[in-house]
């Protein structure tokens, strides 16, 4: 018998089509509701998958293991895995561990945080601690990672001949011999020569003079192939001291550079962006500094300039008298000592504009800006200028007041001077005469940085022992009889101290890879009478030394051991040194400082180099393939001339020409470069290295040898320069081509501006009404036809504040350091098939004599309605539910359609296994494996990658937050770009989160997305950038 | 074959001459009679060196990777996907002849439908090389397919890609069979013919015991019909669907709703040319020019003026179009392609379709062996080119001129395009040594007097 059922009358059942529906209704209705018979779903529900019980499914799981184990056992082994018998108490498998360390890749010594997972440094951070750096690192600090598990490195001491010959020895003969040859030496009144870099460590110096006490013919030598000599010469005549100031950029309202590369190539350039940055933060707003750049050749800082002034820098001294004149006779504005009345008072600015070119009304501009802007101005020189120059600038501060820009109590220190060119000069002639038993390169190579013209090749001929610290075979190595592996910053112990009152600490993460040793380690070990190496020989004594020293000096209430490990733990110590008293200015270092005037003549200027520092990280291909700030050139050098001066020549960008300056010459590529001063050739320093490992030998062309032993210290522009054509052509490559001056039909101009992608304004237009490019650019009404999705939790967005980004590239380096980027080479390159997730696009607007820049940071802008999404006919690309734009790489076939449809071009396509392709696979050697970030899948050959928001880190911040059971927040989360970016210009978070900074960016009047037309709704916001440019018109 | 007395006020006759039944089997199954001529082995031994070199560059491309081939972001599609538009171009003339012309009974179309037809299948297999090789990884092309799978991860419906994917094969599949359908009866007379004991069971088996009998042809004309019906969309869809390729993507000088009719014009413009091309040279080496007429040639050159025009006017179109909506980008695009650093093919493009075939509308041109030729040949080297402007220029000069590119051909990428040629060209010869040319069953049906009527 059928029952009723009670609730036959229900709406859903008023019809029915047998006597089972109307009396059983439920089950029949719930199976019409599947297309087939129970059991079967229409959908793919994972839930309603599969009926297995845990354990059958278990079962099954290792059944299946255990069968594939016993059918693969030949399948590409892999080595042996071992896991932990006792695991170390620090570490967790799958859990980073961060350690405070000191960067040693220049001589500024900044703080960083080494992330080891696993026991291995996989990525370097700046010390958020560290005063001067503050959480950032550049480029070359965060790629020197790659140099640790470079598989060029040493695997242990070698001897040598002076013929060039080598084989293996152990380090306890290197030590036996070593001991017993510095003994002799002493013995026989020969000299033992110590070659350093500058010194940056007092602990470094302190054994250093120990050991030549130890060794009493010993003499130390000290070379810097990019120095800032001629600042601190000039700081010592004018002011008694060869400390030079910090400046407070920040605090800037007027800031002249001269020829002075501070956001590019010298000084501390990550503290120099963060506060020139600091000074252009339209979302605090009260100051918005202005940028005149002074400049020959064209440097990422000019680029930044609101006003760029093209002049030699053979003029710049005259620059600097015209100013003082204008200021101390035309305006009457400050009374000039007469050291300098005389040579002054002849350049006036008509002279200057006269005889530069340069506008007679930027120049008075310039004028009434340093006078209105008294004391909160700076005018600054740059490394390359000459002593005299620097003077000059000094006494224009001083006269202005601007010296209250100087940061009190911070300057910049020096352990041991450079040694000069005649002490070098009389090196290498003492070498000669056999009068030199013993050298003793410290990491250094002087072979590859000494111009020939010191001859210091031949002269290492004549030394019997000759000894090498090096990371691998270098110019110098080969010619010395031991080649000593040197220990990588992050297997090594140190103390820095390079500015006053701040002590970083460098502690090794890694114990050394192969059988390497720190030169200090080495040193002491040679010390000791007799015996052995220990591991720990320099720690012993750097801690001893701190002991005794430095933890007296802070009358610490804690005992030496607990001071010790919290300095380390924080990786520096601030100490506060007394006020230094009152700075005088010694009117008669002016006397020196005569005309300079440009002669009709070419000059050069030899510049450094961005990334490579003095060419010892030559090997290393991230930093090689990353592009030039200006150029966007990779894995080259080349001779950067006007437009007007290569027409003058006849030459275009690679070209060659022949640069000689006095008797030396060499040939190099050219590059035409818009903004370049006329009749002016810059070449940087660094490259053209012929024994640099298989990545980095034979890249661009050696400039050191136009150096002349003066400039070793000196200034770095040479006049009289002879520079002409020569036959020949050499493929210069980069990531970017020169559209945006090109005139003719196509007319592609301003293309930057004239297509959305990039907004400008001035200052003066924003401060007047702060709505003002909302009111410009109109945003169209878009709307989409397909239902759009709501995201409801969490949405990532990004924003890029234009006024803040320099375009310094390290974002570009520390992505690809998290984001294992391979290296591809110049000729993939040259094929446009570079790897970087993120890039920096260069526009130029205005004539190519005198062009505008603006640098824009690209990257995925994980579009809400991306096109690259719907036309993947495998959905490997495809969308969170927290907006991300998400590559599914196992997924990909590879049919690179999204790439085509991407409007911004941010794809990037495995064209090859790069790392099998490049360089007959030198990256896909056993240590390389080592140096991956194991959150990052390593992609594989034919399949598509872009930018993923750091989705590892997403991940790991969401686990954290489950973890502690509370919803993921959108400040848990810092992108590695962000991380890197020197001038914070990156902001990332939950753009949902009404109250979050990234919120207050993308409704901020000057936000906008890049190609906004295309509806494709990017989650990158840029912030317009703004030009602090003179609006009202000349009187 | 004179020039000047024909008569168009009357229909002309299809095959000249009255050749009787046994004649025009002769005439049709003679290269199959004889053994391969010394012409013959010389050209299969340059087709298949091209076929091997081609083999040769695809094996270097899927070993190496796709970096041999001269792509680059932003040109990410380059020779591949030019040469797969060219190929499946070239295989619509042949469904276009057979089923649309068949309907429409244009009964001129018996002398080149069966040709035409195989052309369309070796073309369309060329053509499918190219989507599997362009992609990174060749040897995961079933994630293409529609596959229930444990991940529940589908296929991905709006990518006009995997609509590629179902219209060209799709499109292979009812070509095929409608071109076997075709065959039946004549692998039947081919069957009855022969002598030789190898031939006579591969034309038996093939010709599924087909009788010639009054209810097989009853059948036989009804399948036909339906194929032809089922055949005839087809020919619109697949091309429509190739330019959704490009239409429904978002850079300029891809983006636009021209593309389907335009792309399908062009299909049937250089798909004639090339059909007319190889039929020159059949119909002369095997001595049909009696079944493949000069007036049929003339007519296909009839044919190729009318589309060359429409891809002409779709040209102007493209111009006017871009100018007239106002954006920059569109604009761009064009101006670029006439002056910019790809000038040269587009204006080698625009000579080639529109210009040259335009000489067709002299009657002396039109019907001059020699001079067809050379515009067959012309069209099939503009209508290449078309597609690589679409492709490449387009690419090259997007949005964001700070990503433009430059795309240069590698060796392996003209290696794989002469590859397919040499695919293409060995097929035809095997095809026309094995099967018959021309329809033996559709010719007699329309020699003059076959038909019964009352005068």
């Amino acid at each position: 018998m059928v029952e009723k059922r009670d609730d036959m009358n229900a709406p859903e059942s008023t019809y029915w089509r047998s006597l089972k529906e109307l009396y059983d209704g439920k089950s029949v209705s719930e199976t019409k509701a599947h297309e087939f018979m129970s059991g079967v779903t229409d959908d793919f529900r994972i839930d309603d998958l599969g009926t297995m019980s845990r354990k059958q499914f278990l079962a099954l799981l290792s059944a299946s293991a255990a069968f594939a184990a016993a059918g693969c056992n030949a399948y590409r082994d892999k080595g042996d895995i071992v896991p932990y018998t006792k695991k170390p108490e620090e570490v967790t498998p799958g859990i980073a561990d961060y350690y405070a360390s000191t960067c040693t890749g220049c001589s500024n010594s900044c703080g960083v945080l080494v992330k080891t997972r696993e026991g291995r440094p996989i990525k370097v951070d700046g010390n958020p601690d560290h005063p001067v750096n503050r959480g950032a690192v550049c480029p070359r600090g965060q790629a020197s990672v790659l140099n640790l598990y470079d598989p060029s490195r040493l695997r242990s001491p070698e001897h040598g001949s002076t013929s060039g010959k080598r084989g293996a020895m152990s380090w306890e003969t290197v030590d036996s011999e070593i001991r017993k040859r510095l003994r002799e030496c002493v013995g026989e009144g020969k000299e033992i020569a110590l070659l350093t870099n500058t010194l940056t460590s007092p602990t470094t110096t302190k054994l250093l003079a120990e050991f030549g006490a130890m060794f009493p013919t010993t003499r130390r030598y000290s070379y810097e192939l990019f120095n800032d000599s001629t600042r601190r010469a000039a700081w010592e005549s004018c002011y008694g001291t060869s400390a030079p100031p910090v400046i407070a950029w920040e605090k800037a309202s007027v800031i002249v550079l001269l020829e002075a590369d501070i956001l590019g190539t010298e000084g501390n350039t990550l503290e120099q962006i963060r506060k020139f940055a600091a000074g252009r933060d339209i979302m605090t707003g009260d100051r918005f500094n202005r940028l005149y750049a002074v400049e020959g050749s064209v440097s990422l800082t000019g680029t930044n300039a609101d006003y760029r002034l093209r002049l030699r820098p053979d003029g710049q001294l005259d620059f600097v008298l015209g100013l003082l004149n204008e200021i101390c006779f035309v305006r009457g504005e400050a009374r000039m000592d007469p050291e300098i009345l005389q040579v002054a008072s002849t350049v006036s600015l008509h002279a200057l504009e006269k005889n530069y070119g340069l506008p007679l009304t930027v120049l008075t501009r310039l004028v009434d800006d340093l006078l209105i802007h008294r004391g909160t101005s700076i005018v600054y020189a740059g490394d390359t200028l000459s002593e005299s120059l620097h003077v000059a600038v000094n006494y224009l501060n001083e006269i202005l007041g601007n010296t209250e820009l100087y940061v009190p109590g911070q300057t910049l220190l020096s352990h041991a001077s450079l040694s000069t060119p005649a002490e070098i000069q009389a090196l290498v002639a003492r070498m000669k005469e056999g009068r030199v038993g013993m050298v003793i390169h410290c990491g250094t190579n002087p072979v590859y940085h000494l111009p020939p013209s010191v001859g210091y090749r031949e002269a290492l001929r004549s030394v019997p022992t000759s000894v090498s610290f090096a990371d691998a075979e270098d110019e110098t190595g080969q010619w010395c009889t031991y080649l000593l592996p040197v220990s990588h910053t992050f297997e090594s112990w140190g103390d820095h101290s390079v500015r006053s009152g701040i002590l970083s600490l460098q502690q090794p993460m890694i114990s050394p890879l192969h059988g390497s040793r720190q030169v200090e380690a080495a040193l002491l070990t040679w010390m000791s009478p007799e015996g052995s190496y220990s591991e720990t020989v320099y720690h012993d004594y750097l801690v001893n030394r701190w002991e005794k020293e430095v933890y007296p000096r802070f009358r610490s209430r804690s005992d030496f051991s607990a001071f010790w490990l919290s300095a380390l733990h924080d990786g520096v110590l601030e100490e506060r040194e007394a006020e230094q008293s009152g700075r005088r200015f010694a009117t008669a270092a002016l006397a020196g400082v005569g005309h300079s005037g440009v002669a009709p003549q070419f000059a050069a200027g030899l510049r450094p180099n961005s990334y490579l520092g003095d060419g010892r990280y030559a090997n290393n291909g991230w930093l090689q393939e990353l592009p030039h700030p200006v150029s966007k050139i990779v894995w080259d050098n080349y001779a950067a001339l006007s437009p007007a001066t290569a027409a003058e020549l006849g030459v275009q960008t690679s070209d060659m020409i022949e640069v000689s300056v006095g008797s030396a010459k060499q040939t190099f590529p050219v590059y035409v470069q818009p903004g370049q001063a006329d009749r002016f050739v810059s070449i940087e320093l660094g490259y053209g290295r012929t024994n640099a490992g298989p990545i980095g030998s034979g890249v661009g062309t050696d400039a050191n040898i136009l150096l002349s032993p003066a400039s070793l210290t000196g200034a770095r522009v040479f006049r009289d320069v002879r520079v002409k054509k020569v036959s020949g052509r050499y493929e210069l490559v980069s990531t970017q081509e020169h559209h945006g001056l090109d005139t003719g039909p196509l007319d592609l101009k301003d293309l930057g501006t004239k297509r959305g992608i990039i907004r400008e304004g001035t200052l003066a237009a924003y401060q007047e009404d702060p709505e003002f490019m909302v009111k410009e650019h109109k945003r169209p009404e878009l709307f989409s036809i397909a239902k759009e999705v709501e995201y409801k939790g969490v949405k990532w967005a990004m924003a890029i504040d234009m006024n803040k980004c320099v375009g310094c590239n390290a974002c570009v380096a520390g992505c690809n350091v998290e984001n294992n980027v391979p290296v591809v080479g110049k000729d993939q390159v040259g094929r446009g098939r570079e790897m970087q997730w993120i890039r920096l696009d260069r526009y130029f607007s205005g004539s190519a004599a005198d062009p505008t820049f603006t640098h824009q940071p690209m990257l995925c802008q994980h579009c809400d309605q991306a096109p690259c999404e719907n036309v993947c006919p495998v959905s490997a690309t495809n969308h969170s539910p927290d907006g991300l734009n998400q590559m599914a790489y196992n997924r990909c076939v590879g049919t690179k359609y999204c790439s085509n449809n991407c409007p911004y071009k941010v794809r990037r396509f495995n064209f090859y296994n790069f790392r099998d392709f490049f360089a007959d696979a030198y990256y896909e050697q056993d240590t390389l494996a080592l140096l991956h970030n194991p959150e990052v899948t390593v992609r594989s050959r034919g399949v598509m990658e872009k930018c993923t928001f750091c989705v590892q880190r997403i991940m790991e911040a969401r686990q954290h937050a489950v973890e502690q059971g509370r919803p993921v927040k959108g400040t848990d989360v810092r992108t590695a770009c962000q991380e890197a970016c020197p001038a914070q210009a990156i902001v990332f978070g939950d753009m949902n989160d009404p109250e979050s900074e990234i919120s207050r960016y993308r409704k901020h009047s000057l936000g906008y997305y890049v190609l906004e037309d295309l509806n494709v709704r990017p989650n990158v916001t840029y912030v317009a950038k703004l030009r602090n440019i003179h609006t009202e018109k000349v009187s | 074959m004179t020039t000047a007395a024909v008569d168009y006020t009357r229909e002309l006759p299809v095959v000249e001459g009255k050749p009787h039944a046994a004649e025009l089997d002769a005439a049709i199954a003679a290269p199959l009679d004889q053994f391969p001529t010394r012409t013959w082995w010389i050209s299969i031994a340059v087709t298949l060196t091209m076929l091997s070199f081609g083999v040769f560059c695809i094996a270097v491309t899927v070993f190496e990777g796709l970096g041999v081939w001269g792509i680059n972001q932003p040109v990410a599609w380059g020779f591949d996907i030019v040469n797969f538009v060219f190929w499946v171009g070239i295989g619509h003339a042949g469904t276009l002849i057979s089923a649309i012309l068949f309907l429409l009974r244009q009964r001129w179309r018996t002398g080149i439908a069966r040709f035409a037809e195989a052309m369309t299948i070796f073309a369309v297999m060329c053509a499918g090389l190219f989507p599997l090789l362009h992609t990174g990884r060749p040897w995961l092309p079933i994630y293409l397919t529609p596959y229930p799978n444990q991940h529940g991860i589908w296929v991905n419906f709006t990518s006009p890609l995997l609509w590629d994917v179902f219209a060209v094969s799709t499109y292979l599949t009812v070509s095929a069979v409608f071109w076997y359908l075709g065959l039946i009866p004549d692998l039947a007379t081919l069957r009855d013919r022969t002598t030789n004991a190898v031939k006579k069971v591969a034309y038996s088996v093939l010709s599924l015991g087909w009788r010639h009998s009054n209810r097989h042809w009853q059948h036989y004309e009804r399948a036909y019909l339906i194929l032809a019906g089922f055949a005839t969309p087809l020919v619109l869809s697949v091309h429509t669907i190739v330019s959704f390729d490009f239409a429904v993507a978002v850079i300029p000088g891809w983006h636009t709703t021209i593309f389907p009719p335009y792309f399908v014009a062009g299909a049937v413009f250089s798909g004639f040319a090339m059909v007319q091309n190889v039929l020159i040279i059949v119909r002369q080496t095997f001595k049909l020019t009696h079944i493949i007429t000069l007036d049929h040639l003339e007519k296909m050159n009839k044919v190729m003026i009318l589309t060359g025009s429409m891809v002409g006017y779709a040209y102007a179109m493209e111009f006017f179009t871009a100018w007239y909506s106002g954006n920059q980008f569109e604009m761009f695009v064009f101006i670029n392609r006439a002056l910019g650093p790809y000038a040269w093919a587009y204006w080698t493009m625009v000579s080639c379709n529109v210009i040259f075939p335009q000489l067709f509308w002299f009657k002396k041109i039109r019907r001059s062996i020699p001079l067809m030729f050379a515009i067959g040949i012309v069209v099939n080297v503009g209508m290449w080119f078309e597609r690589f402007v679409i492709v490449v220029t387009s690419l090259s000069r997007d949005f964001l001129p700070t990503s433009w590119g430059h795309y240069v051909p590698t060796m392996y990428d003209v290696g794989i395009l002469i590859g397919s040629f040499g695919l293409f060209f060995t097929l035809i010869l095997l095809f026309v040594r094995v099967l018959p040319v021309v329809s033996i069953s559709e010719v007699k049906a329309v020699v003059e007097g076959a038909q019964p009527h009352h005068d």
